[in-house]
C-alpha cells in the first residue's frame, strides 16, 4: 500500500517522459504513381523557343541500389560529357565528395574538425565512395585514376591517352560503391532515414575564356559547396519496398522488383545535381504554385509527428516558388520537393539545396507559430533553385553569389509572404523584419577581416565565412537597392537573372549586368564593398548648440572703440548649432542626416562623401534648439549598424531606469529565494 | 506533541499581526538593497545608452533594437548582471542575520519597539556565525542538487532538443527539473528547521551546527508536515509572482514615472511574498519548538586528586 503512490508517481513521470516517436516496424508502401505523363505533365514547364534551357554538357544515367541495412549504394553510371570549350582536354577530374567523410585526413574533416552547423561526425559512421570500374571506349581505366592530393580523396583524376577535342563528346561508364556516413554535413543516414546527396562520381567544370579553359574541381572544404555543369539525369533507384523515396526531378516509372524491392526511375532536365531521400515513415503533403508559364507541384515530405510543421513548410514553399518566379525568372521545372528531415537528422541533413529538391529544418516546440524560422529555412532553400540552381555560380570561388544574393532575395520574399514588419517574428508582442533582424545579429562588416569577394576556402574562419557570405552580402545589396531605388534595382536583378539563368555567372557578370541595367558606373560601390576590408564607420562626431547673439567684445578702434557686453548684445532667442558627421570606413555612400529640433520640427541634409573628406560639418541657425540627430533616417544603409544612427543631445535616463527597475524586480525575486 | 498544518498557518498569521513592524523593517532593508542595485544598474545603462534613442525602443520591447543594444553593450550588460549577483550575495549574507533576528523575536515575543529591536539584533548577532557554518554544511547538499539536475537534464537533453509539441516537452522537462527541485525543497526545509533549532537552543544547549544539520535531516524526513508546510509557502510565492506577471502583462508603463510606478507596484508584490515567508518562518518556529531537546554540553571539571 505504502509503495503504491510511488509507483503511480513513477508511472506518471514515465508517461510524461514518453518513449519517443514510435513509428512501429517499417511496412511495405503502395507503389507510387509516376508523376510524368508524357503528354500531360512535362518535366519542364513550357519554354518559348525551344526545349533545352541549358547547354547540357554533363549528362548522367545512373542505376543505383540501396542496401538500407548497410546504408550502402551500389551503382552504375554512364556519363556523357561534351567538351564545349575551345581547347583540348587531356585529363578528366571527378568529384568523389563522399570521401570527405572517409577519415580525418580529408580536407573537409581537417577544416571542420568533425563539426559543422551544430552536427558532429560520428566515430562509427564514416562514409566513402569507391570507383570499382571506369570504362572508356570499352577499355578499363580504373587503375589510371590518381588522387589530386596525398591526403584528400574527394577529387580523383583520369589522365587521357587521347585528348578530348573541342566539340567532341565522350562516354564514361562507372561502377561504384558508396557508403553513406551517419548524417553529418548534408548527406548520410540517421536510423532508417537516408538523405543521399553528392553520392556519385561527378565530373568537374571547365571554366575560363575560350582557348584558355581550365578545370574547376575543388576538393570539399568546410566552407565550400558545389559547382557542376548542367545536363540531364536519368536515375533508376532500387530500394526496399518499405521505403518511400523523394528525388530530384520527376518520377517517370515505378515497378515492383524481386526480393521485396521496387525500382523507381527519375528524370531531371537542365539541372546540375541529383539528390534523393529514402525513409520508411515519411508521408507527403502537396499543393500547387502558380507561375507565369503554368503550375508547379510542391511536395513536402515529413515524418507524421512533424505534420504541423509540414503545413508551414508547404505554405512557405508555395509562396517562395511564386515570389521568386515573379522577382526573377519563372520556376522552370514541374515539381518542387521539400524534405523535412526527422528532428534527430535535421542538424546534419536539414537546410540544403539541390535542384528541384531541398531539405528544410527548424521544427521545434520552441519555434512557436509566427516565429517563422522554419518558413525562412524553406524560403531560403527554395530560393537556391534560382541562385545556384538556375544561376549556377561557382559556390567554391564565389559563395556570396548564391548564398548572399539569395539571402537578399529572401528578405523580399519573406516580407511579401508574412508582412514587412513581421516577416520573421510576430509572437508574444515581439515583431521583427527579416533583414533588420539579420543586420542586428550579424557582426559589424567593418570588423570582419575578409571582403565579400573571397573564395569560400580562403576565409579566416567558418564564422567569418558565414557572416560575410550571407549577412554582409545581403546588407550590401540592400544598401545598393536603397541607393539606386527599389523598383530599378529589382528590375536590374530580374534582367541579370534572365540573362544568366542556366549559365555559370560570376561576380563580374553581376556587376556588369547591374551597371548596364541601371545605366550608371557602380565601381565606387562594388570595389570597396565587395573587394575591400573596412566597411562603413559612420558616426556622429559632435553636435552642440549655443545661443545666438550679436557679436560681443571690443569693437572699433581709437575713439570709436567700444566694449559690447551681454547687455548690449543679448541673446537673440535663436540657436547656432554645429553637427559633425564622420565616416572613417572605406565604404562611402551618400548619407541623409536628419536634425530634430526642440519645437518638433526637422531638417534634412544630405552628405555625399564620395571623393570628399571623411567628415562633414553642418552649421544650422534656428529659432529652436537642436535636440537630436539621426543619420540615415530611412534606414537605407543596411551596411551600417542602427546603433550609430540615432542620437539625442541631452541624455535621457528614463529608459535605463525602466530597464533597471525591471532587473531589480527579478533581482529581488532571487533575493527572496535565498533569504527572507 | 502533534501539530497540525492549520496550527502552523495560524502561527504565521499571529506573527504577522503581532510583529508587522519587524516584517516592515526587514522589508525596508531589502528595499534599500534593491533600490541601490537598481540605481547602480540604471547608472551603468545610462552611461552607455542615455544618448541613444534606440535603447528606448529596446526597453519598449522592440526585438531588433533590443538585439542591437545587447550586441553593442555586452560589457555594460554583464556589469548589470554583476550588480544583480552582488545584491543577491549581499542579501544572502544579510539573511543569516535577519532570519536569526526574526526567529529570536518570534521565539522570545518581546513587547515594545525598543525591546523588539534589541531582541532582533541580539538574536541575529548571536546566531550569525552558526548560520554561516550551517550554510557551509549545506554545500554538499547543493552540490547534490547540481548533480541531480545535470544528470537528469543530460538524460533527457536530446528529447528536449527534439521536442515538437508542448506535450513532447513536458515529460522530459519534468524529469530534468522535478528531482532537483524536490531535493532543493528538502534542503531548503532542512536549512530552515536547522536554523530554528540553532535559534531556539543556541543559548541553552549550544548544539554543534553539523550535528544539528544531520539531526534536522532526520527530523524533516520523519515529519512530512515540515515539507508540506514549507512547500505551501513556496507555492504561495509562485502564485503571487505568476499572478503579478499575468496581471502586468500588456500594461507597459512608459517614461521615468512609469519606471517609478512599476517599482512601487513590484515592491508591493515583494512585500506580499516576504509576508508569506515571514508567516512560514513563524510556523516553522512553532513546529521546531516541539522537537526533542538536543544533548546538552556539560563541562566536567576533574576534581583534583588529594593525597
Amino acid at each position: 500500500m505504502s509503495r503504491r503512490p510511488g509507483i503511480v508517481v513513477a508511472g506518471v513521470v514515465l508517461a510524461l517522459a514518453g518513449c519517443g516517436h514510435d513509428h512501429g516496424p517499417p511496412r511495405v508502401k503502395n507503389l507510387p504513381k509516376p508523376e510524368l505523363d508524357e503528354q500531360k505533365k512535362p518535366i519542364l514547364l513550357p519554354l518559348r523557343g525551344g526545349s533545352a534551357r541549358s547547354t547540357r554538357i554533363a549528362n548522367y544515367k545512373i542505376d543505383a541500389r540501396l542496401d538500407a541495412a548497410r546504408h550502402q549504394i551500389a551503382g552504375t553510371e554512364t556519363l556523357t560529357w561534351t567538351n564545349t570549350g575551345a581547347s583540348a582536354v587531356d585529363s578528366l577530374p571527378f568529384h568523389l565528395y563522399l570521401n570527405a567523410f572517409k577519415n580525418e585526413k580529408s580536407l573537409f574533416m581537417r577544416t571542420t574538425h568533425g563539426e559543422m552547423r551544430g552536427a558532429h561526425a560520428s566515430d562509427s559512421g564514416w562514409g566513402w565512395i569507391q570507383i570499382d570500374s571506369l570504362m572508356m571506349g570499352g577499355v578499363e581505366q580504373v587503375t589510371k585514376l590518381k588522387a589530386q592530393d596525398a591526403l584528400d580523396e574527394t577529387v580523383t583524376e583520369l589522365p587521357l591517352a587521347q585528348a578530348v577535342q573541342p566539340g567532341q563528346t565522350i562516354e564514361i561508364a562507372f561502377k561504384f560503391t558508396a557508403q553513406l556516413p551517419e548524417v553529418f554535413a548534408r548527406t548520410g543516414y540517421k536510423g532508417d532515414f537516408h538523405m543521399v546527396g553528392q553520392w556519385f562520381p561527378k565530373i568537374g567544370v571547365r571554366v575560363g575564356p575560350p582557348g584558355l579553359e581550365h578545370w574547376e574541381c575543388a576538393p570539399l572544404h568546410a566552407n565550400t559547396e558545389f559547382f557542376a555543369d548542367f545536363g540531364t539525369y536519368d536515375v533508376t533507384l532500387t530500394v526496399p519496398s518499405t521505403l518511400v523515396v523523394a528525388a530530384t526531378g520527376v518520377l517517370v516509372s515505378a515497378t515492383e522488383s524481386p526480393g521485396g524491392t521496387r525500382t523507381l526511375t527519375y528524370r531531371a532536365e537542365d539541372v546540375h545535381d541529383f539528390a534523393w531521400m529514402a525513409d520508411p515513415y515519411m508521408r507527403s503533403t502537396s499543393g500547387f504554385a502558380h507561375v507565369e508559364d503554368g503550375s508547379v507541384k510542391v511536395v513536402v515530405w515529413y515524418r507524421p509527428e512533424q505534420e504541423a510543421f509540414a503545413t508551414r513548410h508547404l505554405q512557405a514553399a508555395i509562396g517562395a516558388v511564386e515570389k521568386f518566379s515573379q522577382y526573377f525568372v519563372p520556376y522552370p521545372w514541374s515539381i518542387m520537393t521539400i524534405v523535412d528531415p526527422p528532428v534527430d537528422a535535421a542538424m546534419g541533413a536539414g537546410g540544403m539545396e539541390y535542384p528541384t529538391l531541398v531539405t528544410t529544418a527548424g521544427d521545434s516546440v520552441f519555434v512557436r507559430p509566427n516565429m517563422r524560422i522554419p518558413e525562412y529555412v524553406t524560403v531560403h532553400e527554395v530560393g537556391h533553385n534560382w541562385f545556384q540552381g538556375m544561376l549556377a555560380s561557382n559556390e567554391v570561388e564565389e559563395a556570396w553569389m548564391d548564398e548572399g544574393v539569395n539571402e537578399w532575395a529572401d528578405v523580399h520574399v519573406m516580407a511579401d509572404l508574412y508582412g514587412a514588419r513581421t516577416s520573421i517574428i510576430d509572437w508574444g508582442g515581439f515583431q521583427a523584419e527579416t533583414g533588420a533582424l539579420r543586420v542586428a545579429i550579424t557582426e559589424d562588416p567593418s570588423s570582419l577581416p575578409s571582403p565579400i569577394a573571397t573564395a569560400a576556402y580562403a576565409f579566416v574562419d567558418n564564422d567569418a565565412y558565414g557572416e560575410v557570405t550571407y549577412g554582409v552580402t545581403m546588407r550590401a545589396l540592400d544598401t545598393l537597392e536603397h541607393e539606386v531605388g527599389g523598383t530599378r534595382f529589382l528590375a536590374a536583378m530580374k534582367a541579370y537573372a534572365k540573362a544568366s539563368a542556366f549559365h555559370h555567372p560570376t561576380g563580374r557578370d553581376l556587376y556588369t549586368s547591374l551597371e548596364t541595367q541601371l545605366g550608371t558606373d557602380l565601381a565606387w560601390f562594388f570595389a570597396p564593398v565587395f573587394q575591400q576590408v573596412g566597411g562603413m564607420k559612420l558616426a556622429l562626431r559632435s553636435a552642440s548648440c549655443r545661443a545666438a547673439h550679436p557679436p560681443r567684445g571690443v569693437m572699433g578702434d581709437g575713439a570709436q572703440k567700444k566694449v559690447v557686453t551681454e547687455t548690449e548684445a543679448p541673446d537673440a532667442g535663436a540657436w547656432e548649432c554645429d553637427v559633425v558627421v564622420q565616416n572613417t570606413g572605406v565604404v562611402h555612400v551618400p548619407v541623409d542626416v536628419e536634425l530634430r529640433f526642440a519645437d518638433g520640427s526637422t531638417e534634412r541634409k544630405r552628405w555625399d562623401d564620395r571623393g570628399a573628406g571623411a567628415w562633414e560639418r553642418f552649421t544650422i541657425n534656428r529659432s529652436s534648439k537642436l535636440v537630436g540627430v539621426r543619420l540615415d533616417p530611412d534606414n537605407k544603409l543596411a551596411l551600417e549598424s542602427p546603433i550609430v544612427k540615432q542620437y539625442r543631445l541631452d541624455g535621457d535616463g528614463a529608459a535605463s531606469l525602466r530597464a533597471a527597475a525591471r532587473a531589480a524586480s527579478w533581482t529581488q525575486t532571487l533575493m527572496q529565494l535565498v533569504g527572507p | 506533541m502533534r501539530v497540525s498544518l492549520g496550527e502552523l498557518v495560524g502561527a504565521g498569521t499571529r506573527a504577522l499581526t503581532r510583529y508587522t513592524g519587524t516584517l516592515l523593517a526587514v522589508f525596508v532593508v531589502q528595499t534599500i538593497v534593491v533600490t541601490s542595485a537598481m540605481l547602480a544598474t540604471a547608472a551603468v545603462l545610462a552611461q552607455v545608452f542615455s544618448h541613444l534613442p534606440i535603447w528606448d525602443d529596446a526597453v519598449d520591447g522592440d526585438l531588433v533594437s533590443l538585439v542591437t543594444c545587447v550586441r553593442f553593450a555586452k560589457a555594460n550588460l554583464f556589469a548589470c548582471g554583476g550588480i544583480a549577483l552582488g545584491a543577491v550575495l549581499l542579501w544572502q549574507l544579510a539573511s543569516w542575520f535577519l532570519v536569526g533576528g526574526i526567529y529570536g523575536v518570534l521565539a522570545q515575543r518581546p513587547e515594545g519597539r525598543a525591546e523588539t529591536a534589541r531582541c532582533f539584533g541580539a538574536s541575529g548577532a548571536s546566531t550569525y556565525l552558526a548560520y554561516a557554518r550551517l550554510a557551509l554544511c549545506a554545500v554538499p547538499g547543493w552540490l547534490l542538487v547540481v548533480f541531480v539536475f545535470a544528470t537528469c537534464t543530460n538524460a533527457v537533453a536530446t528529447r528536449i532538443e527534439h521536442a515538437l509539441t508542448v506535450w513532447d516537452l513536458l515529460g522530459p522537462l519534468a524529469i530534468a527539473t522535478l528531482p532537483a527541485l524536490a531535493v532543493t525543497h528538502v534542503l531548503w526545509t532542512v536549512t530552515d528547521y536547522a536554523r530554528v533549532e540553532l535559534a531556539l537552543r543556541h543559548e541553552s544547549h549550544a548544539p554543534s551546527v553539523l550535528a544539528t544539520y544531520f539531526r534536522t535531516v532526520a527530523f524533516v524526513i520523519k515529519h512530512p508536515l515540515t515539507l508540506l508546510h514549507t512547500g505551501l509557502g513556496w507555492l504561495g510565492f509562485l502564485v503571487i509572482t505568476l499572478g503579478y506577471m499575468y496581471l502586468a502583462n500588456g500594461h507597459p508603463m512608459f517614461g521615468a514615472e512609469g519606471a517609478v510606478t512599476l517599482f512601487v507596484i513590484r515592491q508591493g508584490v515583494s512585500l506580499a511574498r516576504m509576508a508569506l515567508r515571514f508567516g512560514v518562518l513563524a510556523g516553522q518556529l512553532e513546529l521546531g519548538g516541539t522537537r526533542p531537546l538536543p544533548p546538552r554540553k556539560v563541562d566536567v571539571k576533574a576534581e583534583p586528586k588529594t593525597a
